[in-house]
Order: structure tokens, then C-alpha cells, then sequence
């Protein structure tokens, strides 16, 4: 009930969250969703250990070490692209989204070769259930990269446009809480299907 | 009413009301059928009937969110309808077409009616939902086509907010899945899982849409709360419906021969899917509740409430109970899925059509709302109808545990028909409780014809 | 943003820890030993991103409990599952 209040509160204080706060609950819910399903991974694992640690090592840990390198790297652009913009540099501040998508692509990419790889192998959804999970969730981060890369390119080209000042730049933090939020899903999602055995 | 042409949506919402009290009527000879297996037999079989209760219910919400959409979308849009004579066309099409259907299923015995109406140049018919033969079926695609041109041409030239977008995207959604209806494939596997995609995506998926986006009009109406506070919610719920019910489909995919990762995803995502309806809930309480203004219509703030809490519990609690893929093993199929029906399709858009007619219907009677001895009747429809529902949802659901025992899981299972017969005492109850919501949609007719002093326009 | 680049070249460290730490555990043929040090590492990532990243540090009412929550609980129920049966 706090949050409904929250949400419906003056819009005065602006000291509260970076970014729009229905973007906020959004997050909450994407979070909601991805903490279900890596629960249900875990809990899934833990009657199946043998299965689950056999089609680990069939995994590319290189190709998802560099991935997570990748996303840490690019919200690190984003973080360095809401500084430019609390400055004013607009054009700085697309440069690092730039950056980041750029990152981002290249995430994609690098998953479409690894999921291109098991495919391949003739490795399914239908496989066992290590690899559901594998491919499930990895499908469903996937999307989130895309949307996440859809959101910075809208508030790229806003600001491209001079959209956002030093004054007014929540759709900057808005956007840039939601690619975080892409990047700490995927800092539990890799240890937890790559790593952890 | 601000612009003539949303007057269009006054003979939508009198249909709509016209075949509700049909539907209402096939359920009472369907639910006496339940446990008096003759009564009416031949004339009207128990599938017949079964067909016509079901085929009604989504033609009279269609009817409907058509009316609520041609009120909703000149206004939210600031100017007239481009074309209220196209929309006026579409109905008339739309009823007869409707009418000469239902007169068919009554009338003609399916299989000829499949002959007689071209079942055999392209095969759709037969199939729960969508059973209506193939010049209807090309009928409604017609309708919706017509109505999405007409109401995506005033948003265009007209202003646009979260609130027509989302209305527009829902009714676009409505009618691209409905094309799924004519995709038949002869593998049994395929025709099921696509057969979902169209009443069963639209109810958990682009529906919502259409439900978040009325609700959200009529909230900004009757509370005065600010614009900006309500699209925010709205985005957020539709975003939450969007991802839950998309996925959360895959509960209908369990047990019919598609691949067993339908089990995980299935269960993981639908058993999010009471969120964004629990969102609903809290928003509209939490509107009335920071109100700004107290609008002489207090009936229709009644629905609004009313839809927030039914719809959670009838499509987000009841739903829940049986969604994941280990407790649906048992109860598919069961009278839990047609508890958790009537009350889903009652609590979300039964009432939330009814929550637009309620509030619009004075205006376009040229008053902001009616009198208070009209609403008091109001008030009351509302709640002989909830309340029936409530327990129509319990006796069935009570029916449905006893038979899931009796059938599935006892030590010696009873066929169908043996635990049919143990179960019938529920059956009574439930067809009592439908007379009494019969009784409250009488009531809620009446008080369209109720006098007295009424609150004048704005 | 000197703390940002630092924070960002720790976080790339982890991610580097954590890898090697899964290559020698698989070659050694080990299981569950890397458990709590990768855990310990996804939590120490997870909360610079949303302390630092998404400056929720000094956010005020339950909005950085709820994401350092969801972490938290997520982490350690993650644990709680891989030793429910240590082979």
C-alpha cells in the first residue's frame, strides 16, 4: 500500500528514484519474474544435480564470461551517459548511449552464435530440463536486451534532438535504470547457469 | 456528452444488454439441464444450449467494447467520430448477422448448418468458441475491420493519450488474434494450441488492455483525479498483463501434446498473471479514494470497484488455484475451470462494460446521472448479481473439488457420469443462485426505466 | 566518475574471479566448493550496480530495500537450493 501512496504523492519531492516511477514498477515486476524463474532453476537443480552438472559443461563459459563483461560494460556507459547529461553535454551523453548499445549489440550477437552453436548440436528446449532452463531464460534475458537497447536508442535520440537539459533529464535516468536493471538480472543469470555446479 | 457521434455507442450498449439477458437465459436452461438431463430435450440440446450461452457472452462484450470504444475514443481524442454512419452500418451488420447465428444453432442441426453455410470449402467450425459458421466468422472480421479504420482514423487526426492507444492497441489485438479462428490444422496438437490463441489470448492478453483503458476513463471521470497519475498505472498494469498473460498462455498447453517445458513456463508465468489484475484493484481503490470531486453517479463507481475486486479474485485468485502445471493435473477439465470462468468473465469485462454503461448511458440520456430512487435499483442489480456470482463460483468450485476426488484421485476412481450424480446437490444450488442473479439482471434493466429527480448534464 | 571507472573495473575483476573459479572447480572435477565465493561475488556486483549505477544508495522509503531484497533473498535461496543435497 506504501507504493500505491508513493506513487500517487505530489510530485514535488523529486529526490525519490532516478527516473519515472512507473518505469520503477515495471522493474519490480521484471524482477518479480526473473527471481521466480531462477528460483525455480535452483529448486529444478536440486533434484537433478547429476543431469544439471552434466549439461553444464556443455556450456561456452568463455562466450557468457565476456557477455557479462559486455553488459557490466555498457551500464557503465550508461552511468557515464547520465553524468554528461546532468552536465548539459547532450552530445556526450548520446556518445555513451552509443557506446552502450554498442555493447549490447554485441551481446546479442554473441548469443545468437552460442544459441546458433547448441542449435547445431541439435540441443532443444525439449532436450532435458537443464537446457529448458538454459535456453528459456536465456530467450527471455534476450528479449530484455532488445528492449532495453529499443529504450536507450528512443532516449539516444531524444536527447540527439536536444531533448534533455541539465534541468530535466528523467527520461535519461529512466531509461538508464532500466538497462541496469537488464545488466543485475544478468549478473545473477551467469553465475547461476554457467557457474554454479 | 461532449461530442455527437459518441451517441453511436447507445444501440451497442442496448444490444449488448439485449443478448447478456440471453445469455442469462441459455445458463438457466443449461445449469437446469445439469441435473434434469431432458429438460427441453430435443428441442434444445445441452451442446446447443452450452453453444448459444457461450457464443453470447462474447458476442454481447463485443458489442460492448465496441459501444464503449465509439464513446470512448471521440472524446479522449477531442473531436467526432470520422464516420458515425460506418459505425451505425457495422452495428446493424453485426446484430443480424449475430441474430441469424443464434436462430441457426437453434434452429437448424449443426452439421447441416456447417453444409448449408460452406464448411467445406474452408473448415473452422466445431470448436468451442468459435463455432459460428464461416459467413459470420468473415462477418466479424469485416465488423472489427471497419470499426478499427473508423476509430484509428479519429485518433490520428485527433489527440492521442495512453488512454485511446491502449484501447486502439487492444482492439487491434482483438481482432488480429480472432483471424486465428480460421486456421485450422489438421494435426489435433496445432488446431488445440492455436485454437488458444483467440478467446483465450484475448482474455488474458489484449482484453486487459481494453479493460485497463475503460476502467482508466471512467476513473478520470468520476474521481477528477489527475491524468498523468492514471496513465501511469495504466502503463504499468498493461506492461504486467502483456508479459504475464503472453507466457502464462502456456497453462493451456500442459496436458495436449506440446512439448513439457510448456509445464514450467505455463506455471511460472500465469502464476503472475493475479498481478496486474491486483494492480487494477489497488488503482481503482486508490483513485476513489484521492477523488477529487464527488460525481453524482455513484452506481457507476460502485461497478468500478466492483470490477476491480471481482476481477482479481475471479480471474487472479480462481485462476491461480488452478494454474500450476502439478495442481492442473488434476483439476483440468474439471467444474474448478468453470467456477474460475464465471466468475473471471463476470468480475472483469461483464463488469466493466457494465461499469461504462452505467456511467455513460445518462449522459447520453442527457443527464449526468440518474436518479437516485434509479440508482438506489442500480445498486441494488449490482449486488444480487455479485453476490450470486460469488456463490454460483462456490458451489461450482465445491462441485469441482468433490468430482476431482471422486474421478481423479479416490482409491476407486467413479467414471464421469457416476461422480456427475454425487455432485449434484451442488448443481441445485448453482442454478438457484443463477435465478437470483437472474432476478438482479432483471432489476438492473428496470432501473433504465426508473424516473425521478435527476443531476443535470455539465 | 573515477569511482564509476574503479567500480566498473572491480566488477569486471568478479567477473573474471567467477569464470576461473568455475573452470578450476569443473576441471578438478569439484562441486559445490566455488559455491559461497561465486555467490559472494554475485552479491558484491549485484549490490554496486544498484547502489552505485542505479543510485539507490540514499534513496529514501523501502525502494532500495526492495531491489537489495530481491537480491538478497534471490542469492541466498539460490545457496539455500545447492546444498539441499551435496553430492
Amino acid at each position: 500500500m506504501n507504493i500505491a501512496v508513493a506513487l500517487l504523492a505530489p510530485q514535488g519531492r523529486r529526490r525519490d528514484l532516478p527516473g519515472d516511477l512507473a518505469m520503477w514498477f515495471f522493474i519490480f515486476a521484471e524482477l518479480l519474474v526473473f527471481g521466480v524463474l531462477f528460483l525455480a532453476y535452483a529448486f529444478a537443480r536440486a533434484r537433478n544435480v547429476e543431469l544439471f552438472n552434466a549439461s553444464q559443461l556443455e556450456l561456452d563459459r568463455i562466450s557468457g564470461a565476456i557477455n557479462t563483461a559486455l553488459l557490466i560494460t555498457s551500464s557503465y556507459f550508461v552511468v557515464r551517459a547520465v553524468d554528461r547529461i546532468r552536465h548539459g553535454a547532450s552530445r556526450a551523453c548520446v556518445h555513451w548511449l552509443a557506446a552502450a548499445m554498442a555493447c549490447g549489440g554485441a551481446f546479442l550477437v554473441l548469443k545468437l552464435v552460442e544459441f546458433g552453436a547448441k542449435f547445431d548440436a541439435g540441443i532443444t528446449m525439449s532436450t532435458n530440463t537443464f537446457f529448458m532452463f538454459y535456453i528459456g531464460l536465456g530467450f527471455f534475458h534476450f528479449m530484455h536486451v532488445v528492449l532495453g537497447m529499443v529504450i536507450l536508442g528512443a532516449v539516444a535520440l531524444k536527447a540527439w534532438q536536444g531533448g534533455y537539459s541539465a534541468a530535466d533529464h528523467t527520461g535519461v535516468e529512466t531509461g538508464a535504470s532500466y538497462w541496469h536493471m537488464v545488466d543485475l538480472v544478468w549478473i545473477v543469470l551467469f553465475p547461476l547457469v554457467y557457474v554454479l555446479r | 456528452m461532449k461530442y455527437q457521434s459518441q451517441a453511436v455507442a447507445k444501440p451497442y450498449f442496448i444490444a449488448a444488454i439485449g443478448l447478456f439477458v440471453g445469455q442469462i437465459v441459455f445458463g438457466l436452461i443449461m445449469g437446469l439441464q445439469y441435473v434434469v438431463g431432458d429438460f427441453l430435450f430435443p428441442a434444445i440440446p445441452f451442446n446447443v444450449a452450452r453453444m448459444v450461452h457461450t457464443n453470447l457472452l462474447i458476442v454481447w462484450l463485443l458489442f460492448g467494447f465496441m459501444g464503449a470504444a465509439y464513446y470512448l475514443i471521440p472524446e479522449e481524442s477531442e473531436r467526432e467520430l470520422y464516420s458515425p454512419k460506418l459505425a451505425m452500418l457495422m452495428f446493424w451488420i453485426f446484430l443480424i448477422a449475430g441474430a441469424v447465428t443464434i436462430l441457426g444453432y437453434l434452429f437448424v442441426p449443426y452439421a447441416k448448418l456447417a453444409e448449408m453455410t460452406g464448411n467445406d470449402l474452408l473448415a473452422t467450425m466445431g470448436r468451442e468458441f468459435l463455432e459460428q459458421p464461416l459467413p459470420t466468422k468473415v462477418g466479424i472480421v469485416i465488423v472489427a475491420l471497419a470499426m478499427l479504420f473508423n476509430l484509428s482514423m479519429t485518433v490520428l487526426r485527433g489527440r492521442k493519450t495512453a488512454i485511446n492507444l491502449v484501447m486502439l492497441l487492444g482492439l487491434w489485438g482483438l481482432a488480429i488474434f480472432f483471424l486465428f479462428s480460421f486456421y485450422n490444422p489438421a494435426n489435433l496438437v496445432k488446431d488445440k494450441f492455436y485454437w488458444w490463441w483467440v478467446v483465450h489470448l484475448w482474455v488474458e492478453g489484449v482484453w486487459e488492455l481494453i479493460m485497463g483503458a475503460m476502467l482508466a476513463f471512467v476513473l478520470i471521470k468520476v474521481t477528477g483525479v489527475d491524468r498523468e497519475v492514471i496513465e501511469k498505472w495504466l502503463y504499468v498494469i498493461i506492461a504486467m498483463a502483456l508479459i504475464t498473460g503472453l507466457i502464462g498462455m502456456g497453462h493451456h498447453y500442459y496436458w495436449i501434446g506440446t512439448p513439457s517445458y510448456w509445464q514450467w513456463w505455463g506455471s511460472v508465468f500465469s502464476a503472475l498473471e493475479p498481478i496486474p489484475f491486483f494492480m487494477m484493484t489497488l488503482f481503482a481503490f486508490n483513485m476513489v479514494n484521492r477523488r477529487r470531486r464527488e460525481h453524482p453517479n455513484k452506481a457507476a463507481v460502485l461497478w468500478a470497484l466492483g470490477t476491480g475486486v471481482m476481477a482479481f479474485l475471479g480471474a487472479g485468485v480462481w485462476g491461480f488455484l488452478h494454474t500450476l502445471a502439478p495442481v492442473n493435473f488434476y483439476t483440468h477439465g474439471s467444474q474448478i475451470t468453470a467456477a474460475h470462468g464465471h466468475m473471471a468473465f463476470y468480475g472483469a469485462y461483464v463488469m466493466v462494460v457494465i461499469t461504462m454503461i452505467s456511467y455513460t448511458m445518462p449522459l447520453m440520456r442527457g443527464r449526468a446521472a440518474n436518479s437516485k430512487t434509479a440508482q438506489v435499483v442500480e445498486m441494488w442489480s449490482f449486488w444480487l448479481m455479485t453476490v450470486a456470482m460469488v456463490f454460483i463460483t462456490l458451489f461450482l468450485t465445491a462441485a469441482g473439488t468433490l468430482q476431482i476426488w471422486l474421478q481423479r484421485i479416490a482409491a476407486e476412481p467413479m467414471g464421469f457420469m457416476a461422480a456427475q450424480d454425487q455432485v449434484a446437490l451442488f448443481y441445485w444450488m448453482r442454478e438457484i443462485s443463477g435465478l437470483v442473479f437472474f432476478v438482479g439482471l432483471v432489476l438492473y434493466i428496470t432501473s433504465f426505466f426508473i424516473k425521478g429527480k435527476e443531476a443535470p448534464a455539465d | 566518475m573515477k569511482q564509476a571507472t574503479l567500480l566498473w573495473l572491480l566488477l569486471l575483476a568478479l567477473t573474471t574471479l567467477t569464470t576461473q573459479a568455475a573452470t578450476l572447480s569443473a576441471a578438478a572435477g569439484l562441486t559445490g566448493s566455488a559455491v559461497p565465493l561465486v555467490l559472494l561475488a554475485a552479491l558484491i556486483k549485484g549490490r554496486v550496480v544498484i547502489d552505485r549505477f542505479m543510485v539507490l544508495q540514499h534513496v529514501d522509503g523501502p525502494w532500495r530495500w526492495i531491489v537489495l531484497g530481491w537480491l538478497l533473498l534471490v542469492l541466498g535461496l539460490i545457496g539455500y537450493a545447492f546444498n539441499l543435497n551435496p553430492t
